[in-house]
This record gives C-alpha cells, sequence and structure tokens, in this order.
C-alpha cells in the first residue's frame, strides 16, 4: 500500500479524539519527566560519590612498591621518587608522594591507634579536596611541623579540639622509639571510614624526622588534569612510566563503590520499567479503546481492499505520534527540572549530615547530573513499552473479519 | 457484452445463532451479468446481505462454488481476496461508509491510492468522479460535513472510481428521504447506462425494485423469484 498517507492519516486519527490523545500524551509525558529528574539525581548521585572517593583521597591511579598493597610496610617503598614525579607531570599528571606509618596517639586518658599521613602539602593540593574538607581549625601549614589534621571519629575518641595537644609513639624505621608531641590543628569532616577513624595527617617533613624514614614514599597518588579523559589510558600510560611498580586504578582501589557504580545503570532501568508498566496500561487502555471505537471503520477499509499489514502500521504510526508529543515534552521539562537541580541540588543538610555511602562521605547537598543517558533512556523506554502496549490492539485490528466489523454494533 | 460477472452454484451458508443453525443462504444458484441493474429483495433476514457479502468475498460459503469473473474465489489466498475486492469490486454499504477524518476527496481517492494509481491520474479520476456525481465543489467536506445523501453519492463514487467489475449495494438508500434516494438511483442508472457499470443492490423498497432492470427476489435463503424486466 504505497500511496497512501499513512503519516497524516494517523495524524488527523490522533486529533480526532483530541481529549483522549492528549491525556495519553500526558501521561507519558509526565512518567517521562519523572524519568529524567530520577535518572539526573541518579546520575549525580553517582558522579558525586566517585568524585568523593577519587577526590577525598584516592585519586585516578595510584603507584606502590610492589607488595605494599598486601603488607603496608614501612619499608616497602618507592624509590626513584622525584625522577617518577617528574615524569608523571611532563604527561600531564598531577602527582603526590604520600608516606604512611601506624603508631599508637594518645591524649589524656584516652588512645587509638593512628594511621600516620605525611603528605606535601602543595602536591597534595593538586590531587585531592581533603584540604578543603576541614570541619574546625585549619589545614597543615608549611613550617609548621608540630600542628596535625585528624578525622573527626578520631578526634571523638581521643577526646581532643583545635589546640589540643597528641602524643604519638611508634617504632622508627631504624628500630629506636619514635616519640613526639603534635598539636590538633584542624579536624576533618566526614571523608570516609579510613580516615574519619584514624587519619591522622601531617606534613612530610615531620613524618621523615619522627619516624627516621629520610627517603622514598609509599604512595604515590595520582590524578588526570582532565578528568573527561579515559582512565585505562591513563593508566596505561602511567605503567608506561613506572611499569616496576603496583599501578591501581579507583577502580580496584575502591570495589565497591566501583560495584555499586556498575550496577547503577541496570537500578536506573528496573525503576524505569516498573514505573513505565502503569503507562503501559494507560497506553494500552487508549489505544484499545481508539481500535474498539473504529472496528466498523476498519471493516469498511478492508471491504476496500486494506491489508493487515496497512491497519498494523496505521496503529502503530498513531502511537508513535503520540510518543513523539510526549517524548518532546518529557525531554523539554526534564531536562528543564534537571537542570535546575544540576545548578542547585535539593538540600538535605536538615535531615542528614556527614552521612555517607559505601565508606565514602556524601554530601549533605544532592546534585543531579544532566546526562546523555538520563535524558534519553526514559524517552528510548518510552518508545520500547509504548511500542508493547500496542502491539494487541494493532493485532486486534489486523485479525478483524470485515464482515462482522462492518455490522458490529 | 454481456458475460458472467459472478456467479454462485449451489451455494449454502450456515450461521451458528447458540445452538441453533440458521441457514441464511440455502442451495442458491444465481449468476450475475455484465450490465446488469439488479435489486436483491425479500423480507428481513431473507439473505440478502449475505448474499452480498458471499459474492464480494467478504464472507466464504459454508457449501458450494462462487466466481467472481471465472476466478474460483475458494482457490484465492486471503489476500489475493482482499486484493480482489480492492481491484474489481465497489461496495457501497447502508450507512457510514466513509472514513471520516478524510474529506470527500481523500475518501474516493483512497482505493485509487491502494492501487498505486499516479497522482495525476488519480486526480484527473477523482475529480471527473465527483462531479460525475454531483460533488463538484464539495470535494474538501468531511464526511460530517455533508448531508447522509451526499455521503452516500461519496460512496458511490468511491465504488465506481476504479471501475470495478460489479458495485455491490447493502441497502445504499435505507437511511435517506425519498428524494435523495431518488437521486441515488437515477445516479446509478446513468453510471449503469453510460459506463456499462454492473449493480447489483439490496433493498426493502418498493421504488427501488420498480426501478430495477433485474429483480431477484429471495426467501428463507432461496431463489424465489429472478425476473428480468425489458
Ligand atoms: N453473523 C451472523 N451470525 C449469525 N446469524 C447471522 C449472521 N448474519 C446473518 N445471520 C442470520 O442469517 C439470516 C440472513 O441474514 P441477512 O442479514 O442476510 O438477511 P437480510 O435479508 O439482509 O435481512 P435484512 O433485510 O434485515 O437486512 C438471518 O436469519 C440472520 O439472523
Ligand atoms: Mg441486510
Amino acid at each position: 500500500m504505497p500511496d497512501v498517507k499513512i503519516f497524516s492519516f494517523a495524524l488527523r486519527n490522533v486529533l480526532r479524539n483530541r481529549h483522549r490523545s492528549l491525556v495519553t500524551v500526558l501521561a507519558m509525558a509526565f512518567a517521562g519527566i519523572i524519568m529524567i529528574v530520577f535518572a539526573a539525581l541518579m546520575d549525580g548521585f553517582l558522579d558525586a560519590t566517585e568524585r568523593h572517593a577519587v577526590i577525598m583521597n584516592t585519586g585516578d591511579v595510584q603507584i606502590h612498591a610492589p607488595g605494599y598493597m598486601n603488607d603496608p610496610d614501612l619499608y616497602t617503598y618507592v624509590d626513584n621518587t622525584y625522577e617518577l614525579l617528574s615524569l608523571l607531570e611532563k604527561n600531564g599528571f598531577y602527582a603526590s608522594p604520600r608516606l604512611y606509618g601506624f603508631a599508637l596517639a594518645a591524649a589524656g586518658k584516652s588512645s587509638a591507634g593512628v594511621k600516620l599521613r605525611g603528605i606535601s602539602i602543595n602536591r597534595e593540593n593538586t590531587v585531592t579536596e581533603i584540604s578543603r574538607h576541614v570541619m574546625l581549625g585549619a589545614w597543615l601549614e608549611s613550617g609548621d611541623t608540630r600542628g596535625v589534621v585528624i578525622g573527626k571519629k578520631l578526634a571523638r575518641t581521643l577526646g581532643v579540639k583545635v589546640g589540643d595537644e597528641i602524643v604519638i609513639v611508634g617504632q622508627a624505621s631504624d628500630g629506636s622509639m619514635a616519640n613526639d608531641l603534635y598539636r590538633v590543628k584542624g579536624i576533618l569532616k566526614t571523608v570516609g571510614d579510613e580516615i574519619d577513624q584514624a587519619g591522622f595527617f601531617m606534613l612530610d617533613t615531620a613524618f621523615r624526622e619522627l619516624m627516621v624514614f629520610p627517603k622514598g614514599v609509599h604512595e604515590i597518588a595520582i590524578m588526570r588534569s582532565n578528568r573527561d579523559t579515559d582512565l585505562e589510558l591513563a593508566k596505561q600510560r602511567i605503567e608506561e612510566i613506572a611499569g616496576d611498580y603496583e599501578i591501581k586504578d579507583w577502580q580496584d582501589l575502591q570495589p565497591v563503590i566501583a560495584r555499586i557504580l556498575d550496577l547503577a545503570d541496570a537500578q536506573k532501568v528496573i525503576m524505569i520499567l516498573i514505573t513505565y508498566v502503569a503507562v503501559a496500561t494507560v497506553i494500552l487502555n487508549a489505544v484499545l479503546m481508539s481500535v474498539f471505537e473504529r472496528i466498523h471503520e476498519f471493516g469498511v477499509m478492508k471491504a476496500l481492499g486494506v491489508g493487515p499489514w496497512f491497519l498494523v502500521r496505521l496503529i502503530f504510526t498513531e502511537l508513535f505520534i503520540m510518543i513523539f508529543a510526549a517524548s518532546i515534552v518529557a525531554l523539554a521539562c526534564g531536562w528543564f527540572i534537571a537542570y535546575r537541580l544540576e545548578l542547585n541540588g535539593i538540600d538535605l543538610s536538615s535531615i542528614a549530615t556527614g552521612a555517607s555511602f559505601g565508606g565514602v562521605a556524601i554530601d549533605p547537598v544532592w546534585p543531579a547530573k544532566v546526562t546523555p543517558g538520563a535524558l534519553f533512556l526514559p524517552v528510548l523506554f518510552l518508545i520500547l513499552i509504548g511500542f508493547l502496549a500496542a502491539v494487541y490492539p494493532a493485532v486486534k485490528a489486523a485479525v478483524i473479519q470485515p464482515v462482522r466489523a462492518i455490522y458490529y454494533r | 457484452m454481456t458475460g458472467a460477472i459472478v456467479t454462485m452454484e449451489n451455494v449454502t451458508k450456515l450461521y451458528e445463532q447458540g445452538k441453533i443453525e440458521v441457514r441464511a443462504v440455502d442451495n442458491l444458484t444465481l449468476t450475475i451479468q455484465k450490465g446488469d441493474f439488479a435489486a436483491l429483495c425479500g423480507p428481513s433476514g431473507s439473505g440478502k446481505t449475505t448474499v452480498l457479502n458471499l459474492m464480494g468475498g467478504l464472507d466464504l460459503p459454508t457449501e458450494g462454488t462462487i466466481h467472481i469473473e471465472q476466478q474460483n474465489l475458494s482457490e484465492l489466498s486471503r489476500s489475493q481476496i482482499s486484493n480482489m475486492r480492492r481491484d474489481r469490486i465497489g461496495f457501497v454499504f447502508q450507512s457510514y461508509n466513509l472514513i471520516p477524518v478524510m474529506t470527500a476527496y481523500e475518501n474516493a481517492e483512497f482505493v485509487l491510492k491502494l492501487q498505486g494509481v499516479p497522482e495525476k491520474q488519480c486526480h484527473e479520476r477523482v475529480m471527473n468522479i465527483l462531479a460525475e456525481v454531483g460533488l463538484q465543489g464539495l470535494e474538501h467536506r468531511r464526511p460530517d460535513e455533508l448531508s447522509g445523501g451526499q455521503q452516500q453519492r461519496v460512496a458511490i463514487a468511491r465504488a465506481i472510481v476504479t471501475r470495478p467489475a460489479i458495485v455491490l449495494a447493502d441497502e445504499p438508500t435505507a437511511n435517506v428521504d425519498s428524494v435523495t434516494a431518488d437521486a441515488l438511483l437515477d445516479l446509478m442508472q446513468e453510471l449503469n447506462r453510460v459506463e456499462r457499470t454492473t449493480f447489483l443492490f439490496s433493498t426493502h423498497d418498493q421504488r427501488v425494485m420498480d426501478r430495477a432492470r433485474r429483480l431477484i427476489r429471495l426467501r428463507d435463503g432461496r431463489l424465489e423469484q429472478d425476473e428480468v424486466r425489458a
């Protein structure tokens, strides 16, 4: 049936029962908007979680001496640090060397095991945002070798405030007793379980002095200068630079978060499907009604020699027109709302502060993120579900027997 | 030139109505000749509509054979029958014949488009036919902007625009007033005379029967009388 203009015919049929078409389109559009906003919020949440995981501590990629990850020993360290750092920087990476040791911290009558973290503040600032995450007091300052910044829970365990003193006792690399007195310069906001409970940040110079550890570092945390580039490629490049060492990206280092992010797409699809079941019934109902009230008309058309495919195409085209209209509305409104939420996230600070998720702190302000997936996945599924819902009515119309249809009352 | 357009041989059509079997058509043998202007008449339930549906391939007989232009319907597939209807048969039903969202012009054009007739040729033929049935100037009205008689004229135009072998009309005048009915009959008679289009219509209306050149009377699905007048 090449020559009947199905599209214009279908459009007129859609406009024929304006109210029903409008209600159907609005129902589809409404579900589409909800799903776009939901998907954008979900993407925003995941993006924030990923950024937190990476930006607060991990960085994109880390370099360790072989074996350090399994057994974090003071003597297992990266040797040619400065050569590596300059090579990494030449290749467009930010890199921060870190020193780690374990010790006992005591304040008044309380004590706790801590993980000493010796950092180079200028370099650390290029890789992570931890310096901006101070809750009370201030971040480390070069020259102030007595000043330390500690995790929130550790501060509570030790019962210390900003300005209080903490005694550190441990074993230095030469076997002597490492023992010194520090002053709390700052207390961090929630970052993640490890840092909250045992994080003890100090200047690298102070660490080297305390632990008698003159050279080498335990970890180099690396950040891509442009986070939109491919992580896998960056990792390969770093492997070329520092092949002798263990290279891990943040997904290896934070497998729980990585897994949650992996599963998020499946979750999104499931949510969309569940919501759309309701829409599917609306669509099914509308299309069925439109078929049943035209039984006589379809019968006449069949008597004139119209084949079953013609009617199937007609009904699908009619539905397509409605889905198309609904998609435009959903995209426009959904994008608008999601974009507003991207600019100003939902502020949850009154109900949730210092929450954490998979060991990673989350912001009290929940931002949306308008990604292509958040916009088009809901629309794609709308089209899919819509067409599924139309199969039954379309088949019904296709198999109508003209005699029965024409005398159908 | 004469010749058989449709032949029915010993055709029986049974319908199940609950547990009762109804013989809508009972062992009927009937031939419609080219150029016929024939009326099927008989009391309600005598099988007129059923005969028309069987002849148009809208329904299949329980027994017997039907030939349309020498083609045995029972040997054709569904889609072949559908194409046969499209190309060789014109239908006019009692009411609601037209596609409501299409204009008079588009309704008349519909089957031509299905046949894939080129646009230019379509236009010419549709405009001619609409003029012939007296609808000049109303081409762009939709069915709900036309009177019942005008709607039936569009239906007749649509039935004849493809130059079918036969036009089957089931009580085409039942839903219009007598003046309009007369006009519709004038029209069909004229088409029959000028274009030699074969018409078979069913009717209850005595005046319609009076104008038929052949009167086929049915009773209980059987042929009671088949009279050809001068
Ligand atoms: N689809 C059907 N199912 C069951 N019985 C049917 C069906 N169609 C027709 N019949 C029966 O077949 C018989 C003939 O019906 P048909 O419609 O052909 O009569 P008709 O002469 O056209 O009558 P009318 O003048 O009332 O239109 C009737 O008894 C009718 O009840
Ligand atoms: Mg009848």
